[in-house]
């Protein structure tokens, strides 16, 4: 349904807060994505489209308050707009998680994020489980048992 | 003092632990500590030193807490571009903890990190075996986690190891491992297709589950798989329809539209029965993503048939909504689609023309770049101008976005300059360039503008970096040259503007190629010469070497016109040019380039030699300029023909190219008979060579007319010269030889050439002055003149000489054949996707079942069979269409394709397919 090749977050200062790639790349491949479309989605202007066209592949994006979602998609595979609403719903998802998500959020729990997102979209980026109870009870459910793992720790 | 058993402070650390309490520092320390150390970016790197040093001590500390604490917070310094690949092994120790909390984070921390690294996954394997055992326990989570990095970390042999207990977990009470199996599933699949053709039922069957994320999972995964490999699943087609027809989640909608897209790609009777179902589904759903994804389907489904009119308009109706929305990503969007659709038949978006034009002036910048690969589609000779008008406005105002902030109250708009990239320009002048030149010109009725709009695009261009679209516009002007005639005196004072241009001749030389060949071959148009050789031999510093060579033929053929145009009493100029010329060639004779010094010698020994006669002989021009030059290149008028036709040229096998035209004993009797005469010595044998080296050649054609005549009526040496220099000239276009005689007869007599000939509309260039508005106002006089004269001129047509095209269909016909027996590979494509280790699912042959496969199956296959030979005809009748297109419109850059063409390369299908019938049934053996 969805082919993601990679979500990275940035701030609009360019500051990258989360970066997950789902296609192998290389270290310099990586980079380069990152250093070429950080000043080109930060420069669009409010008007514009949220879909770009970069080397081979398209890039959706979506700004959130100071942050940019910025995902990578296989052209002619993928469904823009579909990419459109799993931004919007993962954000959404956040949002419930952390009870109105900012940027901080993001940027303390970081490791939580990638667990919610890892919840959403799964394998390479092909599948996204849409619904968002679905999502927010299993990572609470391993939240729940990280801190059972804990008591049990305090407790022996 | 210390009893026995009190703590150490290790052990109280280890105990505080859990309560939130870290000595290291924290993930959280880290976050804040960057946060506080960014003032200058030496006090960050200072910062990142000293942390990446901690991490390295802790990382290799014994305690699994601490650990884990360090892989995290190297896992968020990737993120600024640490390399953390050093770690991989106390990655690969954190994964393997019992704890769930350091097991996420190692596998947050693998997922990141591993890449292509052999010892790590031959590692990493052997936990993911031991993680995703299931046996039935609170294991649940655990699978999920382990499933996050497994798709960095699987190979085929995992892939066997793992497979059956993920199928055990199908049958699992819980909806969410059945889920997670499923989804780990597709990554056994891909790596080890075995799976799926021995247990293909079961998995199957999850399309019936109960649970909606499940199905929906499932869907998912036969999506993606039929993506690499749809043959097998497209006896799924009636199930999945039923969960179509009942399913109302936009969701799975949309991924069983994509299935059936890539179901239908193969399996062309789909079509019946799914097209009147998506069109109702357009009707009846709000969501624009489902409209999307239907029109999607319908178009990349090959579910349009080129005559479809009533299904294209639905579509394209619909689009045209979304083109009206204020979201630019569905105006976006519907470009595309526009475009796709565009290229099964011309015609579905032709009436669409307002639409697109509107497009063009969108506020941004992408959907402009989409809207323009459009215009092709909807050119025609009415909105051609007010196309270009807007394109060429687009160059050169700067447009603003007006946003609308604030309250009506106090409407405040700001204006934001929409900047225009290059790239979006360089499509620009390509498109321009394309949509006029299309169809020979067909669009376009006033040729006084479309030279305007050239010059226009020639002045804008300078600035742009790509410097191709210079030999593009040139060859623009060169065509207006030759396949319009009664513009060639505009065309020609345009391209006398552009040369005297000095910034042209610095920011776009490679314009100048084409503008100087064409000042060459109708310098008869021009009056003063000698000005306009000045003015070309000035600017030769910017010429490269192409134009170089270009150039030396073009100042010879400037040179023989104006000193034969002259009057009488114009000697010494002819002398002071001949001397200027010398000059200069002498020059390039030691050009680097091996074509430019042959051609400038020649050239200029040439030059030589009629300087002297004229010198000699002070009364008139010598015979060499007057009557020799000119027949160099005045022989007859040069008529345009398609490229690449004489390539095309069948060798005539009565031509006997081998045999050569003297015996040995004739070569050698007229050797003799020349050493005899004293006067002409070796010049008869000697006519392939460079004849203008003779000095004796000169007191020959000088003194004796007669002489000169016996010679021309012998072997012509002069024509066996001019065809020389012919062949050394690539805009030689026109070869008429006895070979292609039946082609001359296609070419389209240019009836008034004459017309201009005997009333010479010759163009002064004012040098003097440089004055550019008096050279355009001197053919304005003539305006009204040319334009009765233009529409009669207007169909100049490239010539298309019969026997070559049958040449190139019979080819054509042929060559779908050796692909239309290899019909099993046709449903296996090339795989785009990147996977880290390739996935052996695409060339899978799922028909070998294996023993273990249920006879149900089997009896299915056998009912196949029957289907498959006309699966097979229709598919290599899919195949051959898409061959046929491919070779008619290869040269064409946007493909957009042309529906006359195809109806005549269908009906050769057709033929091609009862041939095919008889011929089935071996190719199955």
């Amino acid at each position: 349904m969805t082919q993601l090749r990679y979500l990275i977050l940035v701030s609009r200062q360019g500051k990258i807060r989360l970066k997950k790639w789902y296609t192998a790349m290389s270290a310099s491949e990586k980079a380069k994505i990152v250093k070429n479309l950080t000043p080109t989605i930060l420069a669009r202007k409010p008007k514009m489209c949220n879909i770009i066209e970069y080397s081979d592949h398209k890039v959706v994006y979506k700004r959130y308050a100071s942050l940019f979602f910025i995902v990578g998609v296989t052209p002619d595979v993928d469904n823009e707009l579909l990419t459109l609403e799993v931004i919007h719903r993962f954000v959404e998802t956040m949002d419930t998680y952390f009870g109105n998500v900012c940027e901080l959020d993001i940027i303390f729990n970081f490791n939580k994020v990638y667990d919610i997102l890892n919840e959403m979209v799964m394998c390479d980026g092909s599948i996204a489980e849409s619904n968002k109870k679905e999502v927010l009870h299993h990572v609470t459910v391993m939240d729940t048992m990280e801190s059972n793992d804990n008591l049990e720790r305090v407790l022996s | 003092m210390t009893s026995l058993y009190a703590p150490g402070t290790e052990d109280i650390r280890q105990r505080l632990r859990p309560f939130g309490f870290f000595f290291e520092k924290s993930l959280k320390d880290l976050i804040k500590g960057i946060r506080s150390h960014n003032e200058t970016p030496e006090k960050l790197d200072q910062f990142f030193k000293q942390v990446l040093s901690e991490c390295r001590e802790e990382v290799n500390s014994p305690d699994l807490n601490s650990k884990t604490n360090a892989v995290l917070k190297l896992t968020y310094l990737e993120m600024y571009g640490f390399d953390m690949a050093w770690c991989n092994f106390h990655i690969l120790e954190v994964m393997s903890s019992n704890k769930l909390q350091q097991k996420r984070v190692g596998y947050l921390g693998a997922s990141q990190s591993f890449y292509k690294d052999s010892d790590i996954l031959m590692l990493a394997t052997n936990l993911l075996k031991k993680d995703l055992k299931y046996d039935g326990n609170n294991d649940v989570v655990k699978v999920g986690i382990a499933l996050s990095g497994l798709s960095t970390i699987i190979t085929p042999s995992l892939a066997r190891d793992i497979a059956d207990d993920l199928f055990t977990m199908l049958n699992s009470t819980r909806p969410y491992i059945r889920k997670k199996a499923i989804t780990a599933l597709f990554k056994v699949f891909l790596q080890y297709p075995e799976a799926l053709r021995d247990n293909f039922d079961k998995f199957v069957s999850k399309l019936d589950d109960d649970d909606i994320s499940v199905v929906s999972a499932a869907v998912s995964v036969i999506c993606e798989l039929s993506k690499k490999n749809s043959q097998p699943f497209i006896q799924l087609s009636p199930l999945l329809y039923e969960i179509l027809v009942s399913i109302d989640n936009n969701w799975i909608i949309i991924r069983l539209l994509k299935l059936f897209t890539n179901l239908s790609q193969v399996e062309p009777k789909l079509r019946a029965k799914l097209l009147p179902k998506i069109l109702e589904l357009m009707d009846s759903t709000v969501a624009t993503s489902v409209i999307y994804e239907s029109v999607n389907c319908i178009v990349k489904g090959n579910m349009l048939e080129e005559d479809d009119f009533e299904t294209a308009m639905t579509c394209l109706e619909r689009l045209h909504t979304f083109c009206d929305s204020q979201d630019p990503n569905l105006r976006y969007i519907s470009c595309i689609l526009f475009y796709k659709i565009g290229k099964i038949n011309t015609d579905f978006i032709s009436r669409f023309d307002q639409l697109i034009i509107r497009l063009l002036s969108d506020v941004d910048v992408s959907i402009r770049s989409k809207a323009i690969e459009l215009v092709e589609g909807i050119v025609n000779e009415d909105n051609l101008k007010p196309i270009i008008q807007t394109l060429m406005k687009q160059f050169v105002d700067e447009d603003v976005v007006i946003l609308q902030a604030g309250n009506v109250v106090y409407e405040r708009s700001k204006r934001i300059p929409i900047i225009i990239p290059e790239n979006y320009k360089i499509k620009i002048v390509n498109v321009i360039i394309s949509i006029c030149s299309g169809d020979n010109y067909s669009s376009v009725n006033d040729f006084e503008w479309y030279n305007a709009v050239i010059i226009d695009l020639a002045m804008l261009c300078q600035e742009i970096s790509d410097k191709t679209l210079g030999y593009k516009i040139g060859e623009q002007l060169r065509n207006l040259m030759i396949k319009v005639p009664s513009m060639r005196e505009v065309t020609i004072t345009n391209i006398i503007k552009l040369i005297s241009e000095e910034s042209i001749n610095r920011q776009l030389p490679t314009i100048m190629r084409e503008c100087i060949w064409c000042l060459g071959e109708f310098s008869a148009l021009v009056e003063n010469g000698d000005d306009l050789i000045k003015v070309m031999i000035g600017n030769t510093g910017y010429y490269s070497h192409s134009v170089q060579e270009v150039l030396i033929l073009a100042l010879l053929k400037i040179f023989s016109n104006w000193c034969n145009n002259v009057q009488e009493d114009k000697g010494i100029e002819v002398e002071l040019m001949l001397k200027e010329l010398i000059k200069f060639f002498e020059n390039l004779s030691f050009s680097s380039t091996f074509e430019v010094q042959e051609r400038s010698v020649e050239v200029l020994e040439f030059l030589k030699l009629s300087l002297e006669a004229l010198e000699e002989d002070s009364d008139g021009l010598p015979m060499l300029l007057s009557e020799v030059l000119p027949s160099f290149f005045n022989v007859y008028e040069l008529a345009p023909i398609a490229r690449g036709t004489q390539s095309k040229l069948e060798i005539d096998e009565a031509i006997d190219l081998e045999t050569p035209f003297l015996t040995k004993e004739e070569c050698d009797e007229l050797l003799n008979d020349q050493k005899i005469d004293s006067m002409g010595s070796d010049l008869i044998s000697d006519t392939s060579m460079d004849e203008q080296g003779d000095p004796e050649y000169i007191d020959y054609s000088d003194t004796s007319y007669e002489e000169k005549e016996k010679l021309n009526d012998h072997d012509n040496p002069f024509e066996i010269e001019r065809k020389k220099e012919r062949m050394t000239n690539p805009y030689y276009l026109d070869e008429e030889d006895e070979g292609n005689a039946e082609k001359s007869k296609d070419l389209l007599v240019l009836s008034e050439d004459d017309s201009s000939k005997t009333k010479p509309e010759t163009i002064r260039l004012n040098r003097q002055d440089n004055d550019l508005k008096s050279l355009s106002l001197f053919t304005v006089e003539n305006g009204e003149e040319k334009k009765s004269k233009k529409k009669k001129k207007k169909r100049v047509q490239v010539l298309s000489d019969q026997p070559v095209v049958e040449i190139t269909s019979k080819k054509k016909e042929v060559s779908p054949n050796p692909h239309g027996n290899e019909t099993s590979t046709t449903s296996t494509k090339i795989d785009k996707i990147n996977l880290k280790m390739r996935s052996k699912l695409e060339n899978f042959d799922f028909s070998n079942f294996g023993t273990s496969s249920n006879s149900v199956k089997e009896s299915q296959q056998g009912g196949d069979l029957k289907e498959d030979d006309d699966k097979e005809l229709n598919r290599s009748e899919g195949k051959l269409n898409e061959n046929g297109n491919k070779n008619d419109f290869s040269d064409a850059e946007e493909v957009i394709v042309i529906k006359k063409k195809k109806k005549g390369k269908k009906s050769k299908s057709k033929i091609k397919q009862k041939s095919k019938k008889e011929n089935s049934p071996e190719s199955k053996e």
